[in-house]
């Protein structure tokens, strides 16, 4: 019911089939101080769907993305405006708690973030916020967790020896592991290959895709052949707004704006 | 050619700058090298057990120790350390965490500065002013207290310092897996930069076991054993002071001894915090 009234506010234009919305975004508009970061975004992130954000650096992609789990709400002087709808409650309510939102949407980041504590400690820390678990039970959900991910057959006998000691690749593994052990309904993820070689990039995007089966994601890439890999929906934004938004294969093949061509095919961003 | 005169002057004015850079760090170098060298001859001879087992000695007695010196140092340091590590920690944690940029945090961090190189005569007087004239005596609690104003801005320095070392992506990341934001400092921003933390309580302690005039004007010092924490009290910096200008020979000795005894224990906390810091970047 609550997704009706959504579409009924979705302009018709940027809309996909509001159904299976997980997330609307409505009228979005975003200040960082007096700089107009979005404006007027509309769109719709479809449940167990991945949908990509592409777009010049400061096109407002990766701000999109912090708008979803009000991550800019630590600091002063950033706000949003309008509406973004979690399965039909506005997170950016007043009344939303952003801790509880953001044990519901997981996020990874560009840079590989582990704390400065195990491997085990590292999954453990988001399940203990919210959850309170026996031994066992809490090992088997790390486990799980690192199974998910694909790094367990990599760390099963290292559980106890400080995340930061992993590679690059290996402690992305492991913030996306830490990400879903809280089973989060949504995943963002912020660029989180920028910073790996092909062979680490090759497993996330592997990782990704199994992932999509469980979870709502939406991803941050500069990288125009992952988009096409592993997303099912791309939107291309542009100075803060958004240009395109449709089905990966017709955004990169036949897209409606000349813009969205420039840049898929390379002539400018 | 041309090319060939501007290089070999470049090369030139390299091996005299160097030369220069070289002898200003030997003139530094030397004095602390001379200081140790002395110490070392000198106290050196007069370190024994009876240094830790016996009481500072009436004058012209030869033998006598510094227990009850080095047991009121002790006392008084680590009184500090518990008032002045807590404030500092809390301080500091406000400055790194949520003040930032305010303007309440800049003025803070400014007065704190201020604090940081006061002359520590100044610090005995105002807790002589405060303390020890209301109660009407000298006291180790007032030792203590004018400890603990020298620990305040050194331990705030480093914390925030130590704090905004750890980069804002890992609070974010504590952050948006729903933790609020007591537990990111908590269990993440302090664990972080757990290495640098206890360096800085580390320097502070170094740096108060030396003080003398702060505790020339509050604790005084005590040429018995005493434990009595409201008494005036002895301790290593002020006997030193009052051994070494005496014109009897066992009170010099004990005075070389002490301040031997004393730049030891700095020097080993300075090397213990390089290590620990060190340590704490390797991982």
């Amino acid at each position: 019911m609550m997704q009706q009234t959504s579409l009924q506010m979705a302009p018709p234009a940027m809309a996909t089939d509001a159904t299976s919305a997980k997330v609307s975004i409505r009228r979005l508009n975003f200040h960082y101080g007096s700089f107009h970061a979005l404006r007027d975004i509309n769109l719709d992130l479809r449940e167990r769907e991945v949908t990509a954000f592409i777009g010049a650096s400061g096109s407002g992609k990766s701000t999109l993305l912090r708008v979803l789990n009000r991550i800019y709400d630590l600091y002063p002087g950033q706000r949003a405006e309008g509406e973004v709808l979690l399965d039909g409650q506005n997170i950016l309510s007043p009344r939303q708690d952003p801790n509880l939102l953001r044990a519901r949407v997981g996020m990874v980041f560009q840079k590989p973030t582990p704390f400065p504590m195990t491997i085990h400690d590292n999954i453990a820390f988001g399940i203990k916020l919210y959850e309170r678990l026996g031994r066992t039970e809490l090992e088997a959900r790390v486990e799980q967790a690192l199974r998910d991910a694909a790094l367990w057959d990599e760390v099963k006998d290292k559980l106890q020896q400080s995340g930061l000691s992993l590679s690059g690749g290996q402690q992305q593994r492991l913030c996306i592991a830490r990400a879903i052990a809280t089973r989060p309904a949504v995943l963002l993820l912020d660029e989180p290959t920028s910073a790996l070689d092909p062979i680490s990039t090759a497993k996330c995007e592997e990782l990704i895709d199994q992932l999509k089966d469980r979870y709502t994601i939406a991803i941050v890439t500069h990288n125009m052949q992952q988009a096409t890999r592993i997303s099912d929906w791309t939107a291309f934004m542009h100075l803060g707004e958004l240009v395109e938004f449709g089905d990966t294969e017709q955004v990169f093949t036949r897209p409606r704006e000349s813009r969205t061509e420039d840049y898929v095919t390379g002539r400018f961003g | 050619m041309q090319h060939n005169t501007l290089y070999l002057r470049r090369r030139i004015i390299n091996t005299v700058m160097m030369g220069l850079s070289l002898a200003a760090t030997l003139i530094g170098l030397v004095w602390l090298l001379l200081i140790l060298g002395m110490l070392v001859v000198k106290g050196g001879s007069a370190l024994n057990l009876a240094l830790f087992t016996q009481m500072t000695p009436p004058p012209g007695s030869a033998d006598g120790g510094l227990l009850n010196a080095i047991f009121g140092s002790l006392a008084m340091s680590l009184m500090a350390m518990l008032i002045g590590l807590p404030v500092g920690l809390l301080a500091g944690t406000w400055l790194a965490e949520y003040g930032r940029k305010q303007p309440l945090a800049e003025l803070v961090r400014f007065v704190n500065d201020v604090l940081l190189s006061a002359p520590s005569i100044i610090i005995g007087l105002f807790i002589y002013e405060v303390l020890v004239m209301r109660m009407g005596h000298f006291s180790a609690w007032a030792g203590a207290c004018a400890l603990a104003v020298i620990v305040v801005p050194v331990v705030v320095r480093t914390t925030e310092d130590m704090l905004r070392l750890v980069p804002d992506t890992i609070r974010e990341a504590a952050a948006a897996l729903g933790a609020p934001r007591w537990k990111v400092i908590t269990l993440i921003s302090y664990r972080a930069a757990r290495s640098g933390l206890v360096t800085g309580g580390l320097l502070a302690f170094a740096r108060i076991s030396g003080e003398t005039a702060p505790l020339l004007f509050t604790a005084l010092n005590n040429q018995f054993w005493s434990t009595d924490l409201n008494a005036p009290l002895a301790n290593l910096p002020v006997t030193i002071f009052q051994f070494a200008l005496s014109p009897y020979e066992g009170w010099q000795q004990l005075a070389w001894a002490g301040s031997l005894l004393i730049t030891i224990v700095i020097l080993a906390l300075n090397i213990l915090a390089r290590v620990l810091s060190a340590g704490g970047k390797g991982k």
